[in-house]
């Protein structure tokens, strides 16, 4: 299965509330994915072994995999765009 | 009447990992969710609490006899144990009256949206915790419920008005458009201010430092397990423990950091569906009209400025602990101070050397303020039962949010008790307050017409 990681500042709130959506909103276009919420302070060792990360912050270099926006998560502009951006990354 | 009150006082002597997941259940219910789900984030909820008092119990049962070698060798009294935040909103949530926050903080923020005396809608509703801790604060101190909500419902409006003030400044450092912040903790920003413009009258503040290069070689301090390893490493030698002791003591203290995030995370994970159907609905009730959107600080985790400045801390931090006559706190779970880094992020516009000077000198009144509600915390944990405390220890947090904020009102609710001058420097506070807002007004109106144009970045 495919996984997609969520960091924040402490992996605790802000990632867990952006990957518990995510989550809902993949379940219900039946798309099959790990949603991991982890500690941005370890982001270099969980990047390893993902397919897509979503950021809370503007990402400041290049990552081997996808990087999408989690920001349309929590402010609710322009979630669908993204949201697609992922599923494309996860098929 | 009688046979209300009795049940209410049953369900209460559940105590808070039976009570609250059911409180949780009839909220889930009244939001409309199915009973299933509601079942499940409920269950959750309780046992994160008996996760967090497992975790906490093993800090305390780890770090506390190093801490007792270290004060009988030294004669340096710190006796309360720091659990850093995850203990402090697992004690927050244990308070009955803790779901009541919810209604509070969106009724104010629906009214003065309403009233145009706010532009940002904070849909961070996992930081209401930060108000009921307040509360329960001031209740520890005073006894007072309806100043404990009082208190909170200022907190409350500060925060958005800081959320306003702070937005152009905001977008500058993260270069992301439309949202703010309004964590709590930026009301510390009021106290860092008056320091920081004195720092205008010496050139050599005005230098910028590349953080991202220091940031590429300290980063893995950060981490919490190297962290822990090394702070428990540290405590050890203090404590004069012989070498295979110190070297257990670190990789339990990196087991504490580690596992603290991991419990927490479960509380989140019961509270999100419960948060995210109240947020949607905000941002329904607004969608025509243009408002910052209010966020927990992490969107502002990319500016490396933060991380250095909170690792070059960390020996500072210790040392104040050891030397400063009075503190009684032994700095650990909470040795990474967000709380003070993110506001000198903000307050310096991301400048690491003057936030590194106003770290180094307002910790103290971290520590101080830690200490002084100590007593205050281990109460609150004996009293809910959620964490035990063994007597003669004592729980703080040594990077609480908002200290200032926090200290002096809770001391002013004593005017209860006849007392009056918490309640004079609590006013005294507000004047700093407003002197702030006035000084960012003015800042970000000089930062909007800079920013006007820089639509090529993230499309939020």
């Amino acid at each position: 299965m495919k996984r997609v990681i969520v960091a924040c500042g402490s992996g605790v709130a802000t990632s867990q509330m952006v990957s518990s959506k995510l989550k809902n909103l993949l379940q219900k276009r039946g798309i099959p994915a790990q949603v991991d919420a982890v500690d941005i302070k370890s982001l270099d060792r969980h990047i390893k072994n993902c397919d897509v990360y979503v950021s809370i912050t503007k990402p400041d270099k290049e990552y081997p995999v996808t990087v999408c926006s989690g920001i349309p998560f929590l402010t609710g502009v322009g979630m669908d765009a993204e949201l697609e951006k992922i599923i494309q990354a996860l098929k | 009447m009688e046979v209300l009150k009795n049940a209410i006082q049953f369900v209460l002597d559940l105590g808070a990992p039976v009570f609250v997941p059911l409180i949780m259940i009839i909220v889930g219910l009244i939001v409309r969710m199915k009973l299933r789900d509601a079942f499940s984030s409920a269950l959750t909820l309780g046992l994160a609490f008996i996760g967090m008092n497992m975790v906490v119990g093993f800090m305390m049962d780890s770090i506390s006899p190093a801490a007792q070698e270290f004060v009988k060798n030294s004669g340096i009294n710190l006796n309360a144990i720091d659990g850093g935040w995850t203990p402090m909103s697992t004690l927050a949530w244990a308070w009955p009256l803790a779901f009541l926050m919810f209604p509070v903080q969106i009724l104010i923020n629906l009214l003065m949206l309403a009233l145009k005396q706010t532009n940002t809608l904070n849909v961070d509703l996992w930081n209401v915790w930060g108000k009921i801790f307040t509360a329960v604060l001031v209740i520890g101190v005073s006894g007072n419920i309806p100043l404990a909500f009082l208190i909170a419902a200022i907190q409350v409006v500060l925060e958005l008005k800081m959320g306003d003030v702070n937005q152009k400044q905001i977008q500058k450092l993260t270069q992301i458009r439309g949202v703010t912040c309004t964590h709590g903790m930026t009301l510390f920003n009021v106290f860092l201010y008056p320091i920081n413009r004195l720092l205008d009258y010496i050139p050599f503040f005005n230098k910028h430092i590349d953080a991202n290069w220091l940031k590429q070689k300290l980063g893995i301090f950060a981490e919490n397990h190297v962290m822990g390893f090394i702070i428990g490493v540290l405590i050890g030698t203090f404590a004069q423990y012989p070498p295979q002791k110190i070297l257990i003591l670190g990789v339990q203290a990196a087991a504490a950091l580690t596992l603290f995030p991991m419990v927490a995370r479960l509380f989140m994970e019961a509270l999100a569906p419960l948060s995210d159907s109240i947020s949607d609905y905000m941002k329904r009730k607004y969608s025509d009209r243009q408002l910052y959107i209010g966020l927990d600080w992490p969107f502002m985790a990319g500016c490396n400025e933060l991380w250095v400045a909170m690792i070059i801390w960390v020996p500072i931090t210790l040392l104040w602990a050891v030397i400063l006559p009075g503190n009684n706190i032994l700095p650990f779970g909470g040795i990474i101070n967000l709380s003070l880094a993110v506001p000198a992020l903000i307050v310096t516009g991301g400048n690491l050397l003057r936030m590194i000077v106003l770290g180094v000198l307002t910790t103290p009144v971290f520590l101080y303020v830690a200490t002084f509600f100590a007593p205050t915390i281990t109460n609150l944990a004996k009293d809910t039962h959620v964490i035990n405390v063994k007597d003669g220890q004592f729980l703080s947090w040594s990077s609480i949010e908002l200290p200032d904020f926090r200290y002096l009102f809770a001391q002013a609710s004593n005017i209860v008790h006849g007392e009056f001058l918490g309640l004079v420097l609590a006013i005294g506070w507000l004047g700093l307050f407003y002197w702030y807002y006035k000084g960012m007004q003015k800042r970000a109106d000089q930062l909007s017409t800079e920013l006007d144009g820089t639509s090529h970045h993230m499309s939020v």
